[in-house]
């Protein structure tokens, strides 16, 4: 469908009012939410994360894009739901305490729910008791765990040692990334895994869940 | 640190809010009191004897919070680093620019907290060592009053607006600088918001280059002949225009290239400090660190430009990590005169 590829390409571009107006398009059109979501959406952010990891793209750029994906989100979100098209999992996300850096949470959020599945976003700052008891709430199969300091990095530790002592840590798989953090970094804290980038994280997500 | 031959490898840590636990206080309890910031540095100075001090704690809040925007202080016993509040960024569009005020560096925010303490210690330790007050480079403190990710996106979008934000925050910036230098004191400039983890390196030309030269040659002009420029991260890609700013050390940061670095630097005559990951101070050992500091020493060794620094030491680093390394680069130093 050649409307689908030019949802994709106005995606790339980060032009958030042409992909709002082809997604109602094709909505219009009969296209399905899923084959919007698969097609368009999912499709042009895959280029647009290939485009970041090789240099083609910053950040800004990627965030015109993000920006332009949750439009496109919004609109399809209600036709997702009365399709009855399931959630993939439920993910919940937060910048560890101390660390108000956000940039990379929010793209992460918008990716995931660009790929399916639910997400809960705690926000900045956020207390270890707050991600016990969010998990409590919440019963996310996920944790996205956010830091941007080496200072704050080390919160990432006692998040998990918090869920660990409330005797939830077997109840959820914990993801981390950041700007200082690394796998090794990971391994060392006890996280099940480490995404460098807002793509990645994406696919760690989907392993973990598979598995 | 002049790029002038020297009997050793001068060591520079990232020593911030890890100031406060040299007076067994916090981050957010020391930026904000003359007397135990003075006495953190100086505590600093007592126990690690580093080749330069730098006056700040959280290096990239000050002049956005002298302008207006709200900085959150933690509690007591809390260490997290002050920040500001992402809700209380004052510039969301056009027609904001003419209300953001030029904040007096006597007066506003802690300017003159940090102008003060700046003094005390240039008083106290001036002829042993230099001492710079630290600024935010024009771009991360543009970023911090229109808040990061609006700031990123407004690149693309309106791009003239990001100028006139630009000139404005390079101008504070200026006036800033000029109180620390008035006291005697140096400069080093902080602008990890423009590294090419965020944005590209066209973009670096477009936005950054010009107001950061600007500012480096009106330092210059006030007889500051030595103006660091940090940019963390990989920066091996604007490694070209971060030259061209004219600051005579820049950071080659862990996850740059050293090589890159030594082969450019030499040519322009530029020192560079390479740092040491920092992300497990807390956790490692001395032999480790002593390692790692060889290593990171054999990557510029006989250049006289090379400085051994860290990237930003968390707060609670044990101090005989610190000592660790610094004993490493005497070591080196030692070993590579004799």
């Amino acid at each position: 469908m050649k409307e689908l590829q030019e949802l994709a390409d106005h995606l790339i571009n980060g032009y958030a009012d042409r992909v709002a107006a082809v997604t109602q398009d094709l909505l219009n059109k009969g296209a399905t939410p899923q084959t919007i979501l698969n097609d368009g959406l999912i499709a042009g952010m895959t280029v647009v994360g290939e485009r970041m990891r090789t240099g083609e793209m910053y950040l800004p750029e990627v965030l015109q894009s993000a920006s332009a994906m949750h439009v496109s989100l919004k609109i399809l979100k209600p036709h997702l739901a009365k399709d009855g098209v399931e959630s993939r999992g439920k993910i919940m996300m937060g910048t560890v305490k101390g660390d108000m850096h956000d940039i990379g949470k929010n793209l992460v959020g918008i990716m995931l729910e660009g790929a399916g599945f639910e997400v809960i976003d705690l926000g900045l700052n956020v207390q270890p008791q707050k991600f016990v008891e969010a998990i409590q709430t919440h019963q996310p199969a996920i944790i996205g765990l956010s830091a941007m300091l080496t200072t704050t990095m080390l919160n990432m530790k006692t998040a998990i040692e918090a869920i660990a002592h409330a005797g939830l840590r077997s109840k959820v798989k914990i993801l981390i990334g950041g700007a200082p953090v690394s796998q090794k970094f990971a391994d060392d804290i006890g996280a099940d895994a480490y995404a460098r980038d807002a793509v990645k994280a994406v696919d760690k997500v989907k392993e973990l869940i598979a598995a | 640190m002049e790029c002038r031959p020297s009997d050793r490898v001068p060591f520079v840590p990232a020593i911030y809010e890890h100031k406060a636990w040299f007076v067994h206080s916090t981050p957010s309890v020391v930026c904000r009191d003359v007397k135990l910031f003075t006495e953190a540095l100086l505590a600093e100075y007592e126990s690690v004897r580093p080749d330069a001090l730098t006056v700040g704690v959280d290096v990239y809040n000050v002049e956005a919070e002298a302008v207006g925007c709200k900085v959150r202080y933690y509690g007591e016993g809390d260490s997290s680093v002050p920040a500001i509040e992402p809700d209380t960024v004052l510039y969301h569009g056009e027609d904001d620019i003419g209300s953001l005020r030029m904040p007096d560096p006597s007066k506003d925010g802690r300017m003159p907290v940090n102008v003060e303490v700046a003094k005390n210690v240039v008083q106290a330790l001036g002829k042993e060592i230099p001492v710079r007050g630290a600024v935010s480079g024009p771009f991360s403190m543009a970023a911090s009053l229109v808040g990061p990710e609006n700031f990123l996106m407004l690149t693309i979008t309106q791009p003239a607006l990001v100028h006139e934000v630009m000139k404005f925050c390079a101008e504070v910036i200026k006036q800033y600088a000029t109180a620390f230098v008035r006291i005697g004191c140096g400069v080093v400039i902080f602008d990890s918001q423009s590294s090419p983890a965020l944005i590209s390196p066209d973009m670096y030309r477009d936005f950054v280059l010009k107001p950061t030269q600007e500012l480096i040659r009106s330092l210059q002009t006030l007889g500051v002949n030595n103006v660091p420029l940090i940019v963390g991260g990989n920066t091996s890609d604007i490694l070209e225009p971060y030259l061209e700013t004219g600051g005579n050390n820049i950071l080659c940061d862990y996850p740059a290239n050293a090589g890159e670095f030594l082969a450019r630097c030499s040519a322009a005559r530029r020192a560079f400090r390479r740092n040491i990951d920092s992300s497990d101070f807390i956790t490692t050992t001395p032999e480790k660190l002593r390692a790692r500091t060889r290593e990171c020493l054999d990557e510029g060794k006989g250049y006289p430009g090379f400085i051994l620094g860290t990237a930003v030491a968390p707060f609670g680093t044990p101090l005989e990590h610190l000592l660790a390394i610094k004993t490493a680069v005497e070591e080196y130093s030692k070993k590579g005169s004799a």
